[in-house]
C-alpha cells in the first residue's frame, strides 16, 4: 500500500517536473495563457455569418480565442491610424480600398505569397497587392445591373441603362454608398472617362435624372423594387440574392463592359507580437471550403480557383476564370484621392 | 447674512469689514459658489464642444486659420439653394403648425377637464414614439398605392397612382405632423390662463365669435403662439431624419448636408463651417422675432 502511494508520489513529481521543464523551455504554455487573435468583422448578417465560416472553427481547429470587434472599413482604418504606436488588432478586413492607404502608411505588414498555402489557388487578381504590401481578397462583391425579370427585358450591357424601355423604372444609387460610388465610375467609364475625368459620367447620368429615382441606402433600393415598380438598377450581386430571398423576382447581369467589384481584403497588422498566428487565420479565410461558404451564404464571389459550388450558387456569383476576366478594378489610391469631389459634383447635379 | 457668507465661502480672502459692500460682495461670492458645478457643467457640455466647433470651421489643412470653408458654402448657389430650401421649408411648416394648433388648442381649452385630458394624451402621445418610426410610417402611408396617395387617386384629384414620396410636401406633412405636439402644448398653456370673462364680455359688446377670437383671444394668446413658432421653426431648421427619409438624397436640407459632410465625405471643417452658418442663420431670423415679442408681452 505504502509503497503504491510511494509510487504515484514519485510519478506525480516526474510528471510535474517534466511540465516545468517543457513550461521553461517554451513547449508548452500554461493555460491561462491561451495564445489570442484579435480581428475586425462588420457587424450584421456579415459578421454572424463570419463567425460561424471562419472565426468558430479557426478557434477550435488551432486552439485559440479569437475576438471579434465591429468596425466597417473606414472606422477600422481610423483605429489603425490611432494605435499606431500600439496596435490592437492582428487582423484587419477591409471592403473599400483602405488596404492601399494602410499598406502606405506602414500600419500592415506585407506577406509573401510562400507564406499562404493557398496561394496558389487563388487568381492572380487576389495576390496582385501583397506585392505593394497590402493583404490578399478573401472575397468579392460584383456591381452589375439589377433587373426584375417579370417586368423588364433582360439587359445584356451597361449601356442598356439608356435605352427607351426602362425609362421611369430606373433607380441609381447615391454616391455616398460605395457601391454607388463603383455603379458610378463604371458608367463614367463605359461613356469614355476615367476617374480623373468625370464629365462623360456625369453627362450620361443629367440624362436619366429626369426618369429615374435616386436612393442612398439598400433597404430604399428594396422599398423602390417592391413598392415603385423599378425595373433596372446598378447595384452588387449579394444584394440581388437578399431580394430574391424577400421573395422579389430579381436578378443580377453582368454588364457586358466589365464588372466593377468592392474586393474584400484580409491584412496582417504590423507590429504584433503573433503574427504566424494571423497570417495562419488569413490563410484560413481564403480557403476553399470557407469561400463556399461565403457564396453559399451571402453569394459573395470567391476569389479561390479551388472553390467548388453547386450550380444555383455558381450562377448568381462571379464563378471561374471567364466570368472573373470580366472584373474591372478602380485605383482605390486615385478613387480615395477625389472622391469628395466626386461627391460634391454629384450632389450638385442630382439636387432639384 | 454676512456671517452665514463667510461660513459658505471657503478659503476666500477676508472681506472688507464695511456695511453694504461687504453684503454686495458677499452676495456675489455667494452666487459664485452656489452656481459654480452649474456653471462648469455647462462649459464643459455646450460651450466648449460649440467652441471645439467654432474653431475647426476657421481651421485649415494645415492648422492654420482660414476663412475657405464659409467662402466655400457662401459662394455656391448649390449650398445657398439647400439654406432657402431649409428656411422656406421650416416657415411653411411653423405656419402651418400654428394654423392648426391654435384652433386646436383653443378647442382643447375650452372642453371640459375629462375630454382635456383625453385631447392632451393624444397630442403628447406620437411624442412617445420614436421621431423615425412615425417617419418610417409616413413612408408608407405617402408612398406608391399608400393611404394618402390612393385615396386622392380614388377621389379624382389625381390622374394616376402615383407617388408622394420624395418631394418638398411630404417633407412639410411629415414635420407638420412631427412638430404639431410643440405648437399645441406650447398655446394651451397660455390660452388656459385667458380670463373667459373678457370673450363673454367682448360676444356682450356685440362681436362675433370670429371678431372675438381675432380681436381678443389671438393677442393674449400671442406668447404661446411664438413660444411654439420659436420651437418649431428652430426643430425643424436644425432636423434631418425627417427630411432626408421622406424628401430622399435630391432634396438635401442644411442638417443633411452638414451629416454627409461629417459622417460620408469627412469633411469636419466643412460640416463645422455649415453649422456655425446655420446657427448664425437661426440667430438672426429669431432676433427681431425675440425682440418685438419681448418687449410687447415679456
Amino acid at each position: 500500500m505504502s509503497k503504491i502511494v510511494a509510487t504515484r508520489r514519485a510519478v506525480l513529481n516526474a510528471g510535474l517536473g517534466l511540465t516545468v521543464a517543457l513550461a521553461a523551455s517554451g513547449v508548452i504554455s500554461p493555460a491561462a495563457a491561451r495564445e489570442k487573435l484579435v480581428i475586425n468583422s462588420y457587424g450584421g448578417a456579415y459578421e454572424q455569418i463570419h463567425r460561424k465560416l471562419v472565426i468558430e472553427p479557426f478557434s477550435k481547429k488551432y486552439d485559440v480565442d479569437v475576438q471579434v470587434i465591429t468596425a466597417y472599413s473606414a472606422d477600422a482604418l481610423a483605429q489603425l491610424r490611432a494605435q499606431k504606436a500600439a496596435p490592437q488588432f492582428d487582423v484587419i478586413h477591409f471592403s473599400g480600398g483602405q488596404e492601399v492607404v494602410a499598406a502606405r502608411e506602414g500600419l500592415i505588414a506585407p506577406i509573401k505569397p510562400d507564406e499562404l498555402t493557398t496561394a496558389k489557388e487563388l487568381y492572380p487578381f487576389a495576390i496582385e497587392g501583397l506585392s505593394r504590401g497590402e493583404g490578399p481578397v478573401h472575397a468579392v462583391a460584383a456591381i452589375g445591373l439589377l433587373y426584375n425579370k417579370e417586368k423588364a427585358k433582360k439587359p445584356e450591357k451597361w449601356a442598356d441603362l439608356w435605352n427607351a424601355e426602362y425609362k421611369d423604372h430606373i433607380v441609381l444609387t447615391d454616391l455616398s454608398n460605395s457601391y454607388g460610388l463603383l455603379g458610378f465610375l463604371m458608367i463614367n467609364k463605359v461613356k469614355g472617362g476615367d476617374i480623373t475625368k468625370a464629365d462623360p459620367g456625369f453627362d450620361a447620368v443629367k440624362t436619366l435624372l429626369d426618369s429615374a429615382v435616386v436612393v442612398a441606402t439598400s433597404p430604399e433600393m428594396q422599398q423602390n423594387f417592391a413598392q415603385n415598380d423599378a425595373w433596372i438598377a446598378p447595384y452588387a450581386q449579394d444584394y440581388a440574392y437578399t431580394l430574391r430571398k424577400a421573395g422579389l423576382p430579381i436578378e443580377f447581369v453582368q454588364g457586358a463592359e466589365g464588372t466593377p467589384a468592392v474586393y474584400l481584403t484580409a491584412n496582417l497588422v504590423a507590429n504584433r507580437p503573433n503574427q504566424d498566428l494571423a497570417k495562419k487565420f488569413i490563410d484560413f479565410s481564403l480557403s476553399a471550403e470557407v469561400q463556399a461558404g461565403w457564396a453559399q451564404e451571402l453569394r459573395y464571389s470567391p476569389t479561390n480557383k479551388a472553390t467548388k459550388l453547386d450550380e444555383t450558387v455558381s450562377k448568381e456569383v462571379i464563378y471561374g476564370p471567364d466570368a472573373v476576366a470580366g472584373l474591372v478594378r478602380f485605383d482605390p489610391v486615385a478613387v480615395d484621392a477625389n472622391r469628395a469631389a466626386l461627391v460634391e459634383r454629384w450632389k450638385k447635379l442630382i439636387a432639384k | 447674512m454676512s456671517s452665514s457668507t463667510d461660513n459658505g465661502v471657503v478659503g476666500t480672502p477676508t472681506l472688507p469689514p464695511q456695511g453694504v459692500s461687504t453684503r454686495v460682495l458677499g452676495g456675489i461670492a455667494e452666487d459664485a459658489t452656489l452656481s459654480a458645478p452649474g456653471v462648469f457643467l455647462i462649459v464643459l457640455a455646450f460651450i466648449l464642444p460649440i467652441g471645439q466647433m467654432l474653431l475647426l470651421s476657421i481651421e485649415n489643412a494645415g492648422g492654420g486659420l482660414t476663412s475657405e470653408h464659409f467662402t466655400r458654402f457662401l459662394g455656391d448657389s448649390y449650398y445657398l439653394g439647400i439654406v432657402w430650401r431649409t428656411l422656406r421649408l421650416s416657415l411653411l411648416i411653423t405656419v402651418i403648425a400654428a394654423a392648426i394648433g391654435f384652433p386646436l388648442a383653443y378647442v382643447m381649452a375650452h372642453v371640459g377637464p375629462r375630454l382635456r385630458l383625453w385631447l392632451i394624451v393624444l397630442v403628447i402621445l406620437p411624442l412617445m414614439t420614436s421621431v423615425v418610426v412615425r417617419t418610417f410610417g409616413w413612408m408608407v402611408l405617402l408612398g406608391r398605392g399608400g393611404l394618402v396617395p390612393f385615396t386622392l387617386w380614388k377621389l379624382g384629384f389625381v390622374n394616376r397612382n402615383f407617388t408622394l414620396m420624395q418631394t418638398e410636401s411630404a417633407i412639410v406633412i411629415g414635420m407638420v405632423q412631427v412638430l404639431l405636439p410643440f405648437m399645441t402644448l406650447s398655446v394651451l398653456g397660455v390660452v388656459m390662463k385667458i380670463d373667459r370673462r373678457l370673450e363673454e364680455a367682448a360676444r356682450t359688446m356685440g362681436a362675433s365669435f370670429l371678431a372675438t377670437l381675432r380681436t381678443v383671444v389671438l393677442p393674449l394668446a400671442m406668447p404661446g403662439i411664438v413660444a411654439g413658432s420659436l420651437l418649431v421653426f428652430t426643430l425643424s431648421v436644425s432636423s434631418f431624419i425627417t427630411p432626408s427619409l421622406l424628401g430622399g438624397v435630391r432634396l438635401p436640407v442644411v442638417a443633411g448636408s452638414i451629416y454627409e459632410a461629417a459622417t460620408k465625405t469627412l469633411e469636419w471643417n466643412f460640416a463645422a463651417a455649415q453649422s456655425v452658418i446655420l446657427l448664425i442663420g437661426v440667430f438672426l431670423v429669431l432676433l427681431p422675432y425675440l425682440k418685438l415679442t419681448g418687449r410687447r408681452h415679456g
